[in-house]
């Protein structure tokens, strides 16, 4: 019997051993990338012997978290992407579209800006995380009230330009002049330039977030069948609801807070793993998280090696692969459906 | 802080009241309604010109964390740099920056009121000629010779550093200043070394953080804003790499607004530069 | 073992669905859960899964109230049928199927033997394993009944409950899956359907549950669809007959309410 239907746990295994593969070898590449030459590994020596020489601070205050943080904001878009939708239901749920990402960035801005974060270095995430829940909860309740895809989608549009909007507002709000030519990297985001500091300020409250949201694998399998029958398999959807918008929030949330929001990558990575993992939404997290870090890892190795300066944006890059990607999504969509 | 704003409805009321007013009539000896729009033409404004003589400034001027004259500029009338605030006033000079509120300035030249643009000197001879323009426009002479007669008393002061230092400029967002420009001339009358010159700077001026710790810079400038309102930009320069060159000693921060304009006070930049390369010689 | 709901009230959004209902149930029956539209059968399915908490009353599993068994081993024993429960996603019908194992998992633990060979024995009964890497939207409904259906059998739970198992199929799909349901019952599960097929179920159900407004009318054999009872509850006139092999059929026919002249003007008329 086993032997005619191959196990779905071990091609998961597969699938994620690849993955997490290829995410240790992009990460070594983006740590192989900059912009001023230096000898990586005799750095890497210094580091380890603790000398504190300059390439060793570069490489520990530059390189490493700019790889780093490209892995953990890659991997809590693609996880919450593959969570969203295998809880809603829902092929075109992604934090960017849902209006998640900007109302976290709205919640590091009035933090950062207002001054908080200077004397408080945990309100910045604290208040990215507060934005994303805040918005996680407000389409907690369109979708609770039956919302249908469309309605459900043009919410997240709704809030996604409410929380642009209110952004642009307290930016130019700020009396700081540069201030206001900050919105393109809250709206967009970037790796460039963040520290170690940044990556211990996001990783214990990202960590909490995909723990809550990885463990609800089985209960998105189970929801494959609806709401009903998950619950008949002995899931309890109020906890399964809240661990999901927790988890979205503190991953979501912390990230925003550090590299500004970065679209597409929790749409197009679900996609591109439910395939490979026979569409078992459960099964789709871990893969979808690596296949998110892979994403905004290669992306921000493209933002450098294409060599415009200043830098691109790394939702430019994100928005060229992943607004296509949603065009032909709702086409499709539009096929089936309605 | 009490600011008077420039009311568009004042603005229609003039327009049509007293068309003429500004320009035909027949113009005193020396501006009595001079309005600035930029926040170095404020500076030079305030310092050379009678109060009196002043209609409005920018809305910048009075604000200490980025202006040298905002004690000069308490109370004074303020404007954005929109036209109809602009016409408002009747103005009978207007000093205006070569780069700034374009749109404005172009509607006042169509119209012809009296105008004299700013631009940006690469050097201190630049300095003077600015200094000496916008003294005689204001009918000031006496004024702007004095102030040059002390910027240069003030440049001539400066001991320069022995040896010349390495140096290198971090604005706020990674911005240096290029060779060539004024900011070049200050590293150099301080008897420093300009890095950038050497480093891959892009066509803004940007510097990577890379770029900039690896440049083995003597003494890294960081021209550093106030604290207290935050900015990503800002923040930038207190990157932990920064913070790590700033604990051996090998930066020194110059406050923003000393930077921003190419007046008199670039003499006081030379000098801080001057004595902080002397310092880091000195051990 | 038995499943029971005793004297169970049920409120939802201020409206009473079930009053005062009390049912008690045995394992290795088929019963038919009947009633028009709105009469609260799928409160009461959902009610005796442990799915919604009685406002008054309790409902008994093997002498223990529902609601102090945890979510998984009550999920162990009663399994549940939802109608149109369609999948998400594009799974693979094995996969599908597999989905019933899940209150049996343990943490972090993948499917073992017991859970395959439970896969493969809910698919050999319904007939599905020849399909069974199929994607689920290849499917025809019958074909995707049947896999549903062996989903629910995959948990292996003493309890089927089903809602409108047959509603979405063409006659040969029902009678297949009534057939299928009492084979289910004849093995030893105790099986509730909810049904809209009369005929059907007085046929196939060994016992026949009647809910009318929210309470429980009737309950007995077949034979308690009287016509008295047809025209009370239903609102209808059925015609009888008896199959060649004596089994005694009824047929709906009539609104027993409004005069019976309007549905014969609206047939074409037979002379």
């Amino acid at each position: 019997m086993n032997a005619r239907f191959p196990p779905r746990d071990r091609i998961e295994r597969r699938v994620v051993g690849i993955l997490g593969l290829l995410v240790l070898v992009l990460t070594l590449a983006s740590v192989a990338v900059g912009y001023a030459p230096f000898d990586i590994p005799a750095a890497a020596g210094d580091l380890l012997a603790g000398r504190a020489t300059l390439p060793a601070l570069v490489l520990w205050e530059l390189r490493l978290p700019r790889a780093l943080l490209g892995g953990l904001v890659g991997f809590s878009l693609g996880l919450t992407g593959a969570a969203m939708q295998g809880y809603l239901r829902n092929p075109l749920a992604d934090p960017g579209i849902l209006g998640l990402s900007s109302a976290a960035a709205l919640g590091a801005v009035l933090v950062f800006y207002g001054g908080f974060a200077a004397s408080f270095s945990l309100a910045l995430p604290l208040g990215g995380i507060a934005g994303a829940a805040l918005a996680a909860l407000a389409l907690n309740l369109v979708a609770a009230r039956g919302g249908t895809t469309l309605g459900l989608i043009l919410a997240g549009v709704a809030l996604s330009s409410l929380a642009g909007a209110l952004t642009a507002l307290a930016l130019n709000l700020s009396p700081n002049p540069y201030a206001a030519l900050e919105i393109v990297f809250w709206l967009m985001g970037s790796l460039a330039d963040r520290s170690m500091n940044h990556v211990w300020l996001c990783l214990p409250l990202m960590a909490a977030g995909w723990a809550l949201m990885l463990s609800t694998g089985r209960a998105l399998d189970a929801l494959t069948l609806g709401e009903d029958t998950a619950a008949s398999l002995g899931f309890h959807l109020v906890s399964v609801r809240l661990r999901l918008v927790t988890g979205a929030a503190l991953a979501v949330g912390s990230g925003v807070a550090v590299s500004g929001a970065i679209g597409f990558v929790g749409l197009v990575v679900p996609h591109l793993v439910r395939p490979l993992v026979g569409a078992r939404p459960g099964a789709g997290l871990w893969p979808s998280g690596l296949a998110g870090a892979a994403l905004v890892l290669a992306a921000d190795l493209g933002v450098r090696l294409l060599a415009t300066r200043p830098e691109l944006k790394l939702g430019v890059v994100t928005a060229l692969v992943g607004a296509p990607f949603l065009i032909v999504l709702l086409l499709r969509q539009r096929g089936r459906g309605a | 802080m009490a600011r008077r704003r420039a009311c568009p409805a004042l603005a229609m009321a003039a327009w049509l009241g007293f068309p003429a007013a500004g320009w035909a009539a027949e113009a005193p000896a020396h501006p009595v309604r001079v309005v600035s729009m930029n926040l170095c033409a404020d500076e030079l404004v305030l310092r050379l010109a009678d109060r009196e003589q002043v209609a409005a400034v920018t809305a910048l001027a009075d604000d200490p964390r980025g202006s040298t004259v905002a004690r000069e500029a308490t109370g004074l009338t303020v404007t954005r740099g929109l036209s109809e605030e602009i016409v408002a006033l009747r103005p009978d000079l207007v000093v205006a920056g070569a780069f700034t509120t374009r749109t404005t300035v172009g509607l006042l030249k169509r119209i012809g009121f009296p105008l004299l643009e700013l631009g940006v000197p690469n050097d201190f001879d630049g300095v003077r000629a600015q200094i000496r323009t916008v003294a005689a426009a204001l009918g000031q002479d006496a004024r702007g010779a004095a102030m040059v007669a002390a910027f240069d008393a003030r440049l001539a002061e400066v001991v320069a550093a022995g040896k010349p230092l390495r140096a290198l400029v971090m604005r706020p967002n990674a911005f240096t200043v290029a060779p060539g420009s004024l900011g070049d001339a200050i590293l150099r009358a301080a008897g420093l070394v300009n890095v950038a010159a050497e480093l891959g700077r892009d066509r803004f001026g940007q510097v990577p953080l890379e770029a900039a710790a690896f440049a083995e810079a003597d003494l890294l400038i960081l021209d550093e804003g106030e604290p207290g309102h935050p900015s990503l930009a800002d923040a930038l320069l207190h990157h932990p790499v920064f913070d790590a060159l700033r604990r051996r000693g090998r930066t020194v921060s110059i406050p923003n607004r000393l930077w921003t304009c190419p007046g008199p006070q670039v003499a006081d930049v030379v000098a801080r530069l001057a004595a902080a390369a002397r310092g880091r010689n000195a051990p | 073992m038995s499943l029971a709901a005793e004297s169970v009230d049920i409120r939802l959004g201020g409206r009473a669905v079930l009053t005062d209902v009390t049912l008690a149930l045995e394992p290795g029956r088929f019963v038919g859960l009947v009633g028009p539209n709105g009469a609260g059968k799928t409160t009461l399915l959902r009610t005796l899964a442990g799915l919604v908490p009685p406002r008054r009353g309790r409902v008994i599993l093997d002498g223990t109230p529902l609601l102090d068994l945890s979510r998984d081993a009550r999920a162990k024993r009663i399994a549940v049928l939802f109608q149109g429960a369609g999948a998400g996603w594009p799974m693979r019908v094995r996969d599908l199927v597999a989905l019933g194992r899940l209150p049996h998992r343990r943490a972090f633990g993948g499917l073992d033997a017991s859970d395959h060979a439970a896969i493969a024995r809910a698919m050999a009964r319904t007939d599905t394993a020849h399909f069974a890497e199929r994607l689920e939207p290849t499917l025809s409904s019958g074909e995707r009944m049947r896999v549903l259906l062996a989903r629910a059998l995959a948990v292996e739970a003493a309890w089927l409950l089903a809602d409108e198992p047959i509603t979405a199929l063409d006659p040969a799909h029902q009678l297949d899956a009534m057939t299928l349901l009492r084979r289910v019952a004849l093995a030893g599960t105790g099986v509730v359907a909810i049904l809209h097929d009369l005929a059907l179920a007085a046929r196939f159900c060994d016992r026949i549950v009647v809910l009318g407004a929210g309470r429980l009318v009737d309950d007995g054999d077949p034979d308690i669809l009287t016509d008295r009872r047809l025209a009370e509850t239903f609102g209808i006139t059925v015609r009888r007959g008896v199959a060649p092999d004596g089994t005694p059929y009824i047929l709906p026919w009539h609104r027993s309410d409004p005069p019976p002249e309007d549905i014969d003007a609206a047939l074409p008329q037979r002379s």
